[in-house]
């Protein structure tokens, strides 16, 4: 079977229709903008974890969440069936409702860092510094999407890792009385973080391959996770 | 060509689901296996490669299942779900660009009556306009073979005109047809070939739709009403047998009459017992309680009959006025018939 990015357009249209209309994804998603306005206008010079804060709650809850509702609401409707027995491939599948999240995600993201007025030094590193991420965040949406059967479960099974990715840098506060947190500034959020903080410093792509080093870690890790989840559960 | 099974069996642990067996589901017919949920679920996980095919084989066109292209085959399940949030037109125009279609929404609109409800998003359809939804997908999908797992349960007599004229209009375009169902009557409606499967194993159902009698017995019919009126009372309940008791019935009390595999039963308010009587002789004995034999396997009350209904200028049906509003087929040369009983023409 081809990869056709007409059916891959199909799958997106119709997801794009479908969220639109679905005001719990919808209320969700905006949330993180409700977080980048208040802080916006609580101060006039937040720091760069502030800004970070707000980016990785909204890849958290519009890439992985989003994703993973387009997933799980396949199999709850009972659409899913339907659409494995039609010429779309798995592929193809995951690739629409991927490009949706990406898209939604990267829209988000972008009104979030103009609502706390977020100027990074360098915008391209910064730039795929986020869209590397990101791939992240919609992988764990795919392998969260594949473990929950509703949308219920979804946004039950979502809430952890958005404690974990979201507010993960807040823990490393605490990180000299409790050692185990020091844990949370290998996570890809942190590392995210860590990225910028460099940037801003003044250090150019060179000074952060490291980060990216981890960053990709993650991504393979979440990945060969995904693909044993899939050939286990075969989608449903 | 079509779907073919050979020496096809399935066993779970201890049970026989159903035997060996052998079907053809060929073009330009519509075959229709009549069984119980069980033996549905096994043909139609089968079907989709849920479960393996352990013994025989299963062909479509000529290519054994499990190397065939599902997305050959058009699948209309009972519980496919659909895209609430979308609309009637949204969701065609999904489908038409996910099987790369040429065939234009209105065309398909038009063919499922839909066409009022194009922007009403589907969530708000009726049962039957969604599963109208669903035929307008195979349409658009236009594939060489068609699964049909109980197409007309529930639904409402517009849709079952929408089913009879797209299977009609299926028969004439060569295509091959599978009807899956656990209703007789709507299997006998449907298709031209019916086969039982269970654990005996296949049988088809002879349902012969016309050319058995030819149009004399009407007046032998109408004779014979005459006769039996003069005869004096006699006792006229029908026994049945239920477990190990006889249960008599009043025939006014009876919807209709089914036969199936030699087996004549009663149907009372949605029940069926079995009577150890043939069809012949039930026809007789309930010719002068307006009883009428409207098709080979059917003999159904008159009295309770509320609808004549003509499908396509051949198919007939009769809607009952029982709670179930059950749809009894009329075969052609009964509908000449049943005119002269009911004293049109």
């Amino acid at each position: 079977m081809t990869f056709s990015m007409k059916r891959v357009n199909a799958i997106f249209q119709k997801d794009l229709k479908d969220i639109l209309r679905n005001s719990a994804v919808s209320l969700t998603a905006s949330m993180p903008l409700i977080i980048a306005f208040v802080m916006g206008k609580m101060s006039d010079d937040i720091a760069v974890d502030g800004h970070y804060m707000v980016i990785n709650i909204a890849m958290v809850t519009v890439g992985s969440f989003i994703q993973c509702c387009l997933i799980a609401e396949e199999k709850e409707k009972n659409t899913l069936r339907g659409l494995m027995l039609s010429p779309a491939s798995t592929l193809e599948i995951l690739g629409g409702k991927s490009l949706l999240s990406l898209i939604a995600m990267m829209i988000i993201v972008l009104i979030g860092a103009f609502l706390t007025g977020y100027h990074p030094e360098q915008i391209v590193v910064i730039a795929i510094a986020i869209l590397f991420t990101s791939f992240f965040f919609i992988g764990l949406g795919t392998l969260l999407g594949l473990l929950a059967k509703s949308v219920m479960e979804a946004s039950v099974i979502i809430m952890p890792f958005m404690i974990v990715f979201g507010f993960g840098s807040m823990a490393t506060m605490f990180a000299d009385k409790y050692p185990i947190l020091k844990v949370m500034d290998y996570t890809p959020n942190t590392q995210l973080a860590a990225i910028a903080v460099k940037v801003e410093s003044g250090i150019g792509l060179g000074g952060v391959w490291l980060n990216f080093g981890i960053i990709a870690l993650w991504i393979i890790g979440v990945f060969v996770l995904t693909s044993i989840v899939f050939k286990r559960k075969r989608m449903d | 060509m079509g779907l073919q099974f050979t020496s096809v069996e399935k066993r779970l642990n201890d049970s026989l689901i159903f035997p060996e067996f052998n079907l053809h589901s060929g073009s330009n017919q519509v075959t229709a296996i009549y069984s119980s949920l069980n033996v549905r679920n096994t043909l139609l996980q089968m079907l989709i490669r849920e479960i393996p095919i352990l013994i025989g084989e299963i062909h479509i066109n000529n290519v054994e299942i499990s190397k065939a292209n599902l997305s050959d085959i058009g699948f209309s399940f009972l519980n496919e779900g659909l895209y609430e949030r979308l609309t009637v037109v949204e969701q065609l125009n999904f489908y038409r660009k996910l099987y790369s279609a040429d065939i234009s929404t209105a065309t398909i609109l038009r063919k499922v009556h839909l066409e009022e409800k194009r922007n009403v998003r589907i969530k708000k359809l009726s049962y039957s306009e969604q599963r109208r939804i669903q035929f307008a997908k195979l349409l658009i999908q236009n594939p060489e073979q068609f699964i049909f797992e109980e197409p007309d349960q529930n639904i409402d007599i517009e849709t079952q005109r929408v089913l009879i004229i797209m299977l009609e209009e299926l028969r004439a375009k060569g295509k091959s047809v599978l009807i899956l169902t656990g209703n007789m009557e709507s299997a006998v409606i449907l298709a031209d070939k019916v086969f039982k499967l269970d654990q005996s194993g296949l049988h088809e159902i002879q349902i012969a739709r016309e050319s058995e009698e030819d149009i004399s017995p009407i007046s032998e019919a109408s004779a014979e009403i005459d006769k039996t009126e003069i005869q004096p009372a006699r006792f006229e309940k029908i026994p049945t047998k239920v477990n190990e008791k006889i249960v008599l019935f009043d025939p006014p009390e009876i919807d209709y009459i089914e036969s199936n595999d030699g087996q004549s039963s009663l149907h009372i308010n949605g029940e069926a017992f079995p009577t150890m009587f043939t069809m012949n002789e039930l026809e007789e004995r309930l010719q002068h309680f307006g009883f009428f034999r409207c098709h080979r396997s059917y003999i159904v009350n008159l009295q309770k009959v509320r609808e004549v209904i003509t499908w396509t200028r051949n198919s007939y049906s009769l809607i009952l006025d029982d709670e179930r509003k059950s749809n009894i087929p009329l075969s052609k040369t009964k509908m000449a018939e049943m005119k002269v009983m009911l004293g049109l023409k």
